[in-house]
C-alpha cells in the first residue's frame, strides 16, 4: 500500500514538473522580444515634472498639399492623377511633434516642419524691396472657405484638446508662435533664464508613436541626455546648447529640452549625428515677444551675400579674391573677419557697392571672427535696419566704411526655386501676381468635380487677384479668352480675365495686372 | 587605343540619361564604332524597359508603423506579457509541485498514525472495536495568514508538525508582496497616450514633370517631430549665405 502511494506520489509530482518545464519551454505567441526598459527612458516620475511639455497636432488639407508639392524638390507641371477618395478640403497629412506652453498661459512656441505651406510672401519679390510690406509680413491669408485658416490643434499633458491660432514665424529662430483660444488651457509654466552647465543631465521631449490596435496613437517620451557644450554668445548669454543623448532620430527636432528639475532649457532645433542643437529658453521667450509685438511673422535680415570666415581659410583661397600676398598673410594671421564669396545681384550687399574679396571685419563696432558671430549681429540688428560695416578691401590700403541698409527674408525652404519651376503658363507668370497654380489633367479634374485647367492652391492676400475674389480651389479655364493650355501673352495685358469654375459654377474674374519690376 | 576609346565612350553612354544624346566626340565615335552603337543601344531600350516601369511604393501604413515598431522596440517603454507571464507560471507551477507534495506527504504521515492505532487495538482486544474519532488536527500554520505582519518582508513560516521530520519543510510567504504588473500599455509618466483621428492611408498623387515622365509618390498619412513629407527645394541653403 505504502509503495503504492509512494509510485502515485512520484508519478503526480514527475506530471506537474514535466508540465511546468514545458511550459517554460513554450515559444511566445508573438515574435516580439521581451525588452527590458533602456537607461535612456526616463521614468514616470521625471516626464510628470514637465507641465509645459504640450503635443501639436497640425494638418494639412489636400489643396496645402499642392502647395507644399510646388515648393518641394518634385518638379510637377501637372497633377496626373490622385486618389479617389481625395477631396481638395479633407486632411490628407498629420505632423504631430512637441511645444512649449510659455508664461503667459496661452502662448505656445513650436518648431513646426511644414510652417511655410500656411505662410504667404511665397513668390519671389524683388530683392531690391528693402522696406516691409505694408500690414502683416507673413500672416496667414483668412479664406472665406477656411481652406488657409491653420488647422492646429495643442494637447495637453493630461490630453485636454484646444484649437491654436497661427499668430506668426520667426525666421531668426524658426520657431512658430501659437496662441490658445482658450486660456489657461494648459499649466502655464515661468520660462526661466536658468544657468547651465556641460555635463548637466538634461531631458528632451518629444512625441512618439503607440502601436495600439488598428488606431494611431502618440505619446509624449523623453530622452534622457547630457549637456556637452554650452555656445556662448557674442553679446553675452548663451546662444546655443549642444546635448548628447543616444538614439536621437529626426523625431526629436522640435523637442522641448528641460533639466531634471523640470524647467525649461530650450528646444531641439538641429541635429548632427548623436548630437542636438538646443535653442535656449532666452532666446525663445525673446522670438516669442517678437511675434507677439508684431502679431505676424518676423523675417530675418538679407544682405545678399555668401561668404566664409577668413579663419576657415587657406591663404590661396584669399589670394584667388584678388589680395597681395603679404596682406594676405596678414589677414590670414589675424583671423578676422567675413570674407565676401559673391554678391546677389540688387541686394543691399550690391546696392552698398560690397564686391567678392572684401572681408567684413566689424559690424557697428563689433569685431567679427567668426561665420556665427556675422550671423549673430546682422540678427541683433533685424531686418530693415541700417548697419556699419568696416570692411577690408584687396586694392585698399586701409579699411572702409560701408553703411548698408538691409533687407528681409523668411525662409528660404518656404519659397520656390523659381527658374526651375513650371507652374506659369507660356510668356507671363501668374506667381508675379501673387497667383500659385498647379494645372490639372481630365482625370484628376473630373475626380475633383470639375474640367481640366489651372487650380489655384494659393491667392496672396493684398494683392489685386485677392482683392478681385479669386480664391484658392477655383480652376481657372481660360485666360482673356483663351484656354490654359494654349494662352501666351507676346506682351504683358493690362488685366487677365480669368474664366473660372468654383463649385461646379462657371464664374469670370478680371484682375488687374501687377507689373514687373 | 581604340579599346580604351570604346572604354571611355561606354562610360560616358552609361551616365547619360534617357532623353540625353552624347556629346560631339560620342556622336562622331558612335557613327564610326558598330560595337559601341550596339552597346548604346542595348542601354537606351534597358533605360526605355526601366523608365517604363510604374513607381513601386510601400503600403500606406508602413512609416506609421515601422516607427512604431522601432519605438517599441528601441524604447522599452512598453513590456511584453507573456516573457514575463511565461517565468511567472513556470514559477507557480514548481511551487504548486511543492505544496501538493506537502499536502500528500501530510496526509500519508497522518493515516499510517490511524492504521497503527487500528492495528494496535486489533492486537490487544482482538474484538472489533468501537470506532474511534480521529483527533483533531492542529492549525498547520503557526500563525494565521490574517495575522501576518504587514511589512512587505516575505516572512519564513515553520510547520511544526512537518518539524518534527527529519527535514523540515520551510515556505515563504508572498502572499503582502505586490508585484508591478506590465502589460505594455501603460503611459509614460502622467503624458497621456492620445488616439489621433487621422487615416492610416497615404496619400498617393501622380504627377507630370512637363517633361513627359510621369511618376506617383505617396505620402505618408503622419510624420513625427521635424519630419518633412516633401524635400523643399532650398533645403540645402548654405549657413554661410546673410
Amino acid at each position: 500500500m505504502t509503495v503504492r502511494r509512494v509510485i502515485q506520489l512520484a508519478t503526480l509530482g514527475s506530471a506537474l514538473l514535466c508540465g511546468a518545464v514545458v511550459l517554460a519551454q513554450t515559444p511566445a505567441p508573438s515574435p516580439k522580444k521581451a525588452v527590458t526598459p533602456k537607461a535612456s527612458r526616463t521614468s514616470a516620475d521625471k516626464l510628470a515634472a514637465a507641465p509645459q511639455v504640450v503635443t501639436i497636432i497640425h494638418r494639412l488639407n489636400g489643396l496645402k498639399m499642392f502647395r507644399l508639392l510646388l515648393r518641394s524638390e518634385q518638379q510637377v507641371q501637372a497633377i496626373e492623377n490622385v486618389d479617389s477618395a481625395f477631396s481638395l478640403m479633407d486632411d490628407v497629412h498629420t505632423n504631430v511633434i512637441a511645444g512649449l506652453a510659455m508664461d503667459d498661459g496661452e502662448t505656445i512656441a513650436a518648431w513646426l516642419p511644414e510652417a511655410g505651406v500656411e505662410l504667404n510672401a511665397a513668390f519671389p519679390r524683388s530683392p531690391r524691396e528693402p522696406k516691409l510690406p505694408r500690414g502683416p509680413v507673413a500672416a496667414f491669408p483668412r479664406m472665406r472657405n477656411g481652406f488657409f485658416e491653420p488647422d492646429i490643434t495643442v494637447i495637453g499633458p493630461e490630453g485636454k484638446r484646444v484649437a491654436a491660432k497661427y499668430i506668426g514665424f520667426d525666421a531668426v529662430t524658426g520657431l512658430s508662435i501659437l496662441r490658445l483660444t482658450e486660456k489657461n488651457a494648459v499649466p502655464a509654466s515661468e520660462i526661466k533664464a536658468e544657468p547651465v552647465n556641460a555635463g548637466e543631465a538634461v531631458l528632451l521631449y518629444s512625441p512618439e508613436p503607440v502601436s495600439r490596435g488598428l488606431g494611431l496613437y502618440a505619446r509624449i517620451t523623453a530622452l534622457e541626455g547630457r549637456i556637452q557644450n554650452v555656445v556662448a554668445a557674442p553679446s553675452g548669454g548663451v546662444a546655443r546648447l549642444k546635448v548628447t543623448a543616444p538614439k536621437l532620430s529626426r523625431a526629436n527636432i522640435g523637442g522641448v529640452a528641460t533639466n531634471e528639475a523640470g524647467d525649461t532649457i530650450g528646444i531641439v532645433d538641429g541635429l548632427e549625428g548623436n548630437e542636438a542643437s538646443i535653442l535656449p529658453a532666452a532666446l525663445i521667450k525673446r522670438a516669442a515677444q517678437r511675434v507677439l509685438a508684431q502679431q505676424s511673422s518676423v523675417p530675418r535680415p538679407w544682405l545678399g551675400v555668401k561668404g566664409e570666415a577668413v579663419a576657415e581659410l587657406k591663404l590661396d583661397q584669399i589670394l584667388n579674391h584678388g589680395w597681395e600676398m603679404q596682406r594676405a598673410a596678414a589677414l590670414a594671421g589675424n583671423h578676422r573677419g567675413i570674407m565676401l564669396t559673391s554678391i546677389v545681384p540688387d541686394s543691399p550687399a550690391a546696392m552698398a557697392a560690397l564686391r567678392a574679396g572684401d572681408v567684413i571685419l566689424k559690424v557697428d563696432d563689433k569685431d567679427i571672427a567668426t561665420a556665427q558671430d556675422f550671423t549673430w549681429w546682422l540678427e541683433q540688428a533685424g531686418p530693415s535696419t541700417s548697419v556699419e560695416f568696416t570692411v577690408a578691401r584687396p586694392d585698399k590700403a586701409a579699411e572702409e566704411p560701408v553703411n548698408v541698409k538691409l533687407s528681409w527674408r523668411l525662409d528660404p525652404s518656404f519659397t520656390f526655386n523659381f527658374p526651375n519651376r513650371f507652374t506659369t503658363t507660356r510668356g507671363f507668370s501668374l506667381l508675379e501676381q501673387g497667383i500659385e497654380t498647379v494645372a490639372l489633367k481630365a482625370p484628376v479634374a473630373s475626380q475633383l468635380g470639375t474640367t481640366a485647367g489651372l487650380l489655384v492652391v494659393y491667392v496672396e492676400p493684398q494683392t489685386a487677384a485677392s482683392e478681385a475674389g479669386l480664391q484658392a480651389g477655383d480652376v481657372i479655364q481660360s485666360i482673356n479668352g483663351k484656354p490654359v493650355s494654349v494662352f501666351k501673352a507676346a506682351t504683358q495685358p493690362t488685366f487677365f480675365k480669368f474664366e473660372i469654375v468654383r463649385n461646379k459654377e462657371k464664374l469670370v474674374v478680371t484682375v488687374p495686372v501687377r507689373k514687373n519690376k | 587605343m581604340r579599346k580604351n576609346n570604346c572604354e571611355v565612350i561606354r562610360q560616358e553612354l552609361d551616365e547619360l540619361m534617357l532623353s540625353e544624346t552624347g556629346s560631339a566626340r560620342v556622336v562622331e565615335h558612335l557613327r564610326e564604332c558598330a560595337a559601341c552603337r550596339e552597346f548604346n543601344e542595348k542601354q537606351t531600350r534597358l533605360r526605355q524597359i526601366v523608365g517604363s516601369l510604374g513607381t513601386v511604393s510601400a503600403p500606406p501604413d508602413f512609416d506609421f508603423r515601422l516607427r512604431a515598431r522601432l519605438a517599441n522596440d528601441g524604447g522599452g517603454a512598453t513590456f511584453h506579457f507573456w516573457p514575463i507571464a511565461r517565468r511567472g507560471l513556470a514559477f507557480a507551477a514548481v511551487l504548486l509541485v511543492f505544496v501538493m507534495g506537502a499536502l500528500v506527504v501530510r496526509s500519508v504521515f497522518n493515516r499510517p498514525q490511524e492504521n497503527k492505532q487500528v492495528a494496535a487495538t486489533d492486537q490487544h482486544n482482538n474484538t472489533p472495536a468501537p470506532p474511534t474519532v480521529a483527533p483533531t488536527r492542529e492549525p498547520t500554520f503557526a500563525r494565521p495568514m490574517a495575522e501576518s505582519s504587514p511589512e512587505r518582508r516575505p516572512q519564513i513560516v515553520r510547520n511544526e508538525r512537518l518539524s518534527r521530520i527529519k527535514r523540515p519543510l520551510v515556505a515563504e510567504d508572498f502572499s503582502n508582496e505586490r508585484a508591478p504588473v506590465y502589460n505594455g500599455r501603460e503611459p509614460a509618466g502622467t503624458f497621456e497616450v492620445m488616439p489621433l483621428d487621422s487615416s492610416l492611408q497615404s496619400f498617393k498623387v501622380s504627377l507630370d514633370d512637363g517633361r513627359g515622365n510621369a511618376r506617383t509618390i505617396s505620402v505618408p498619412s503622419i510624420s513625427f517631430g521635424s519630419q518633412r513629407m516633401l524635400q523643399p527645394v532650398n533645403q540645402y541653403a548654405s549657413k554661410r549665405d546673410w
